[in-house]
């Protein structure tokens, strides 16, 4: 333990000297810290590990993950560090959307979900013993394909509307109230949604919901809910598939996951400028997200099912969640559930997985100090 | 009325033509601009790398223990009934048999899927499995086979028979030494049927495969499988051109195998032909 | 002299004595060869009854739950996963579940009937040109096309409707269609997925099924009842006409329900180009659509995230249907291949 105090006086110095970009200067700004490489955070991990048991396990184990899109770039990510921390820990992780994660954790298909929304009550109800673990903080982003026009304004309002069908065209009214001097065409807006059951839509819907009372009290949140029938709405598969769609077709407005956002932008779309609960309209980065967890940082749960959405704050950003990994507390084999263990506390250790190096890539944020502890005392319960 | 019939007689020849047209230009469509998608992807590191890397190498291994696994089940099980209903069953058991196994032949594979999901990857946990994607694969195939082992032998004259019973070989000789070699294209040709079809399907696959980036393993149960058609539909999904082509060249590597299947087949006609013009005394 | 041989002991492949088939009558090694095969042939007919009756378990808490809802209404929908459940007829399900198989069956029916009623003169045509017109030398080569169309995986059929099939489509022939105006065939043509591409791309794959059994069929015609007709002076449309097509009418109509069979069942293409809408009927040909097959597929993550597994039961019932529409299918087409097999022409029979 020792040995690792003048590691962490080091690393951010190391990483700074590195010149991972705009990440770096956030540090100083936010003051709460949520982002990952400020001293504060790193000494309460370093506590916390000696009570999770972690090492290389006796026997080659492979995680199998799968769901979440928005979180699947992470993983690939952390697939060669793990493995060369960890020689016996190999990670194989799958995309197919947040409700096959959960779906698949469920039935033991794979050892670890990955969503972006947390397990329901009746999920949770129905399945004792599954545990939420965050690992990282995650965004989402409202994309358009507008030629002409960027720095779009939109509130949750007026985009549930859209996906309501009761705004069709973008230089309706509503769209150009809110973004006086802009020339907005005569195009149909066409709304894409996602198909596959969906972390993204979970957090967009929860957005919706708590911005437009129509949309609360009817389709509601979910990662797969009632979408009200729109003529010419197309569907997308995943987050990558959304900016395909999105791409081709003019006139289109979708949500996309942060971890896609670079994505999108190279295929040309623009990202909208959203209302956040302050009235502000902000773009997700590093600050605006940073902020909004500080604010949702307060009261967390002991499921650790929290959401971050609509969050006050001046600069908060409105779609901002926690990424989860959905997990048994009692695994086959002592050295799965190490494995498991291992992984999920290099995921969230500010020196390995949730490093600068590997969260900026994707955009994501870590875990803010305060959380840390919580979610290693959930990492613990992991036995075999 | 001479000159009516004629003109009628060539426009129909050219509503023929026009119509063997629409057969032939969708085929030829599909073939190159499946080609067309798949060239910037195309390379030797297809062969060598993972579709973790974008590459293919997992993926036509998979496929290819799919189709030995479909070759060893649905294969033994088949051609045994093909071989029951032609040469052992009688009467209304065996007319109800083949009825049975053609009613089969029109299950659509999702149905299959779907059931095999519920069953053997999550009653039976077996998880997303070889098995249970072989087992998938077979019960959509096993028809098939049945039906063209059961007319190859249906069509090895009786005479062969009489000729072998005449010298006193019991039935299982008889099947073995005569039958079944005289009919072996014809089952091989519906052997190369069901594998052609184990290629390119991919809706039961879906809920019994899972889907992997690492190559295949033996193991029965519990790993999942990459296969080709899988790396078709989750790639079509993925944006940037990178990704796209290796679609494409995963489509591009079933359709060879398919037409490798289909050349198979025609040297197995051939094989057939010249059997038949030997056998006729 | 064989064939004399085959004829006095009926159908090819059986012995003078039937009595000898019997497991009973045969001795040690035949015996155990018997009822191993005895086995391997029943299960054919076990998986397909496995299948109905699982099919039907699974199905069963959703048709109790839904009632007729199933075919009046045309919400299918989960519920709210998040909210809370409740519990109808016995059976709890979420908040707002509500499950109408009417757009699915809609969107199968329609998008099936397009394709074959484009599919069948189409394959028939290009058949009778492929056996009557072409040198022996050319069918086989030609025949490939029958060979590759067949084979193409859907998925990859799916890739060609998305890239190439449908964008051309939606600038050239749909803007066409759409200025006519006509109602049912206008509206925004979009980027060609919808009702009329992916009829055509089941059309394109239910093409080489109908125009291989027409081949067989065709080449079954006897020489000499066309010889007889040229002979009478018929032009060869005329022979085709009178006496081709009555010949092979009831192969004909088995063919067109063994596709329409292929078509209904068929999953991955229609998913990828058919645009999946959900809760809402295609008002022209361009308009997204949903069919059973995809639903299922597209839906089957979706719905085990419902711990209540009503929306498992749900998605069962809809397979049921498709299940039960398929089978039908099937025994219709058998019953007219079976009633119809004492017409044809008295030409031929017994020379």
């Amino acid at each position: 333990m020792k040995r690792l105090i003048p590691l962490v006086l080091i690393a951010p110095l190391a990483v700074a000297a590195c010149g991972s970009s705009s990440h770096t200067s956030s540090p100083t700004t936010a003051p709460a810290a949520p982002s990952s490489n400020s001293s504060a955070t790193t000494g309460s991990s370093s506590g916390g590990t000696s009570s999770l048991n972690l090492g290389n396990p006796a026997s080659p184990v492979t995680l199998n993950e799968s769901g979440s899109s928005l979180l699947y770039p992470f993983l690939q990510e952390l697939v060669d560090p793990l493995h060369s921390k960890y020689s016996n820990v190999t990670l194989a992780p799958a995309a197919g959307g947040s409700g096959k994660g959960i779906s698949d954790a469920i039935a033991g298909t794979t050892q670890m979900g990955g969503s972006d929304a947390y397990l329901s009550n009746s999920q949770a109800s129905a399945n004792p013993g599954l545990l939420n673990i965050p690992i990282a903080i995650s965004s989402q982003a409202v994309n358009y394909n507008v030629p002409g026009v960027s720095n779009l304004k939109l509130t949750g309002d007026v985009i549930a509307q859209i996906y309501q069908g009761k705004i069709t065209k973008w230089n309706d009214k509503a769209i150009a109230a809110l973004n006086p001097g802009t020339n907005l065409p005569s195009t149909t807006i066409v709304p894409v949604r996602r198909v596959d059951a969906s972390g993204d839509t979970f957090i967009f819907t929860s957005f919706l919901s708590a911005t437009n009372p129509a949309w609360q009290s009817g389709p509601a949140f979910g990662t797969s809910i009632t979408w009200p029938a729109v003529s010419n709405e197309l569907t997308a598969n995943g987050n990558p598939g959304m900016v395909q769609t999105c791409q081709k077709t003019p006139g289109c407005i979708a949500y996309i996951g942060i971890s896609s956002e670079d994505a999108a932008k190279s295929a040309g779309l623009g990202e909208a400028e959203l209302q956040n609960k302050a009235g502000n309209y902000v773009q997700p980065d590093d600050s605006t997200v940073g902020s909004a967890v500080s604010a949702g940082a307060q009261s967390i749960p002991a499921n650790l099912a929290a959401p971050i959405i609509y969050e006050p704050g001046a600069q908060s950003y409105p779609i901002v969640n926690f990424e989860y990994i959905i997990v048994k507390n009692k695994q086959s084999s002592a050295d799965t559930a190490q494995a498991i263990r291992d992984f999920l506390a290099f995921a969230v250790d500010p020196q390995g997985g949730s490093s600068s190096q590997y969260l900026a890539k994707e955009h994501f944020v870590g875990l803010p100090s305060s959380v840390i502890p919580q979610v290693q005392k959930a990492i613990a319960t992991i036995q075999g | 009325m001479q000159r009516r019939r004629q003109l009628t007689d060539r426009l129909f020849w050219a509503a023929c033509g026009l119509a063997f047209l629409l057969i032939a230009a969708p085929a030829i469509s599909v073939l190159v601009s499946v080609f067309h998608q798949a060239l910037p992807a195309l390379g030797w590191q297809l062969f060598t790398h993972t579709t973790h890397t974008n590459g293919l190498e997992n993926a036509i291994l998979g496929t290819l223990l799919l189709l030995l696994g479909v070759l060893i089940v649905a294969g033994t099980v088949g051609v045994a009934a093909g071989i029951y209903l032609a040469e052992f069953a009688t009467g209304r058991t065996e007319k109800m048999l083949r009825f049975f196994s053609e009613v089969l032949a029109g299950m659509p594979s999702i149905v299959i899927g779907y059931i095999a999901y519920l069953t053997l990857v999550v009653q039976f946990r077996w998880h997303y499995s070889l098995l249970a994607a072989i087992i998938a694969l077979s019960v959509l195939v096993i028809p098939y086979i049945v039906k063209t082992t059961e007319v190859s032998l249906r069509q090895v004259p009786t005479s062969l028979r009489e000729g072998g019973a005449g010298l006193g070989m019991p039935r299982s000789s008889i099947l073995g030494r005569i039958l079944l070699p005289t009919a072996l294209p014809g089952i091989a040709s519906g052997l190369i049927v069901a594998l052609a079809i184990s290629t390119g399907e991919l809706a039961p696959l879906l809920f019994t495969a899972g889907s992997s980036d690492n190559l295949p393993t033996l193991q029965l149960f519990n790993h999942q499988v990459p296969y080709l058609t899988n790396v078709v539909y989750t790639d079509l999904a993925l944006p940037g051109a990178r990704a796209h082509a290796t679609s494409a060249a995963a489509g591009l590597f079933s359709l060879v195998i398919l037409v490798l299947l289909i050349a198979a087949g025609r040297l197995v006609a051939r094989r057939a032909r010249r059997n038949t013009a030997r056998m006729s005394l | 002299m064989t064939a004399a041989v085959e004829q006095r002991s009926g159908p090819a492949g059986r012995f003078l004595s039937a009595r000898t088939r019997r497991l009973s009558e045969l001795t040690g090694r035949d015996r155990v060869l018997g009822a191993g095969l005895a086995v391997a042939a029943l299960l054919p007919t076990a998986a397909l009854v496995f299948l109905a009756y699982e099919m039907a378990v699974q199905a069963y808490p959703a048709i109790v739950f839904n009632g007729w809802h199933f075919f009046t209404t045309k919400k299918f929908t989960m519920g709210n996963l998040y909210g809370a459940t409740e519990v109808r007829s016995g059976y709890k399900a979420a908040a707002g579940a509500s499950f109408g198989v009417l757009p699915l069956l809609f969107g199968t029916v329609v998008s099936s009937l397009i394709a074959l009623v484009l599919a069948v003169p189409v394959a028939v045509g290009g058949a009778i040109l492929l056996v009557e017109k072409l040198p022996r030398r050319l069918q086989g080569t030609l025949g490939v096309f029958l060979e590759i169309l067949a084979g193409i995986p859907s998925i990859v059929f799916g890739l060609w409707g998305i890239y190439t099939f449908g964008p051309l489509l939606s600038r050239t022939v749909y803007r066409w269609i759409a200025d006519l105006g006509i109602p049912w065939l206008d509206g925004p043509t979009g980027a060609g997925q919808g009702l009329l591409t992916a009829s055509l791309v089941l059309a394109v794959m239910i093409i080489p099924i109908v125009a291989s059994i027409t081949r067989e069929l065709v080449r079954a015609v006897p020489a000499v009842s066309k010889e007889g007709a040229f002979a009478l002076g018929l032009t060869p449309t005329e022979a085709v006409r009178f006496v081709t097509l009555p010949y092979i009418r009831t192969g004909l109509v088995a063919a067109a329900i063994l596709g329409w069979a292929r078509a209904l069942g068929e999953t991955m293409a229609v998913l990828v180009i058919s645009g999946n809408a959900l809760n809402i009927y295609p008002h022209s040909v361009f308009d997204p659509f949903s069919t059973m097959a995809a639903t299922i597929a597209a839906f089957l993550d979706s719905a085990l995230t419902d711990s209540t597994h009503m929306a498992l039961h749900a998605l069962a019932e809809v397979g049921l249907v498709l299940l039960a529409l398929t089978l039908l299918t099937n025994f219709a087409g058998r019953l007219v291949a079976r009633r119809f097999s004492d017409a044809g022409l008295p030409v031929g029979r017994g020379v």
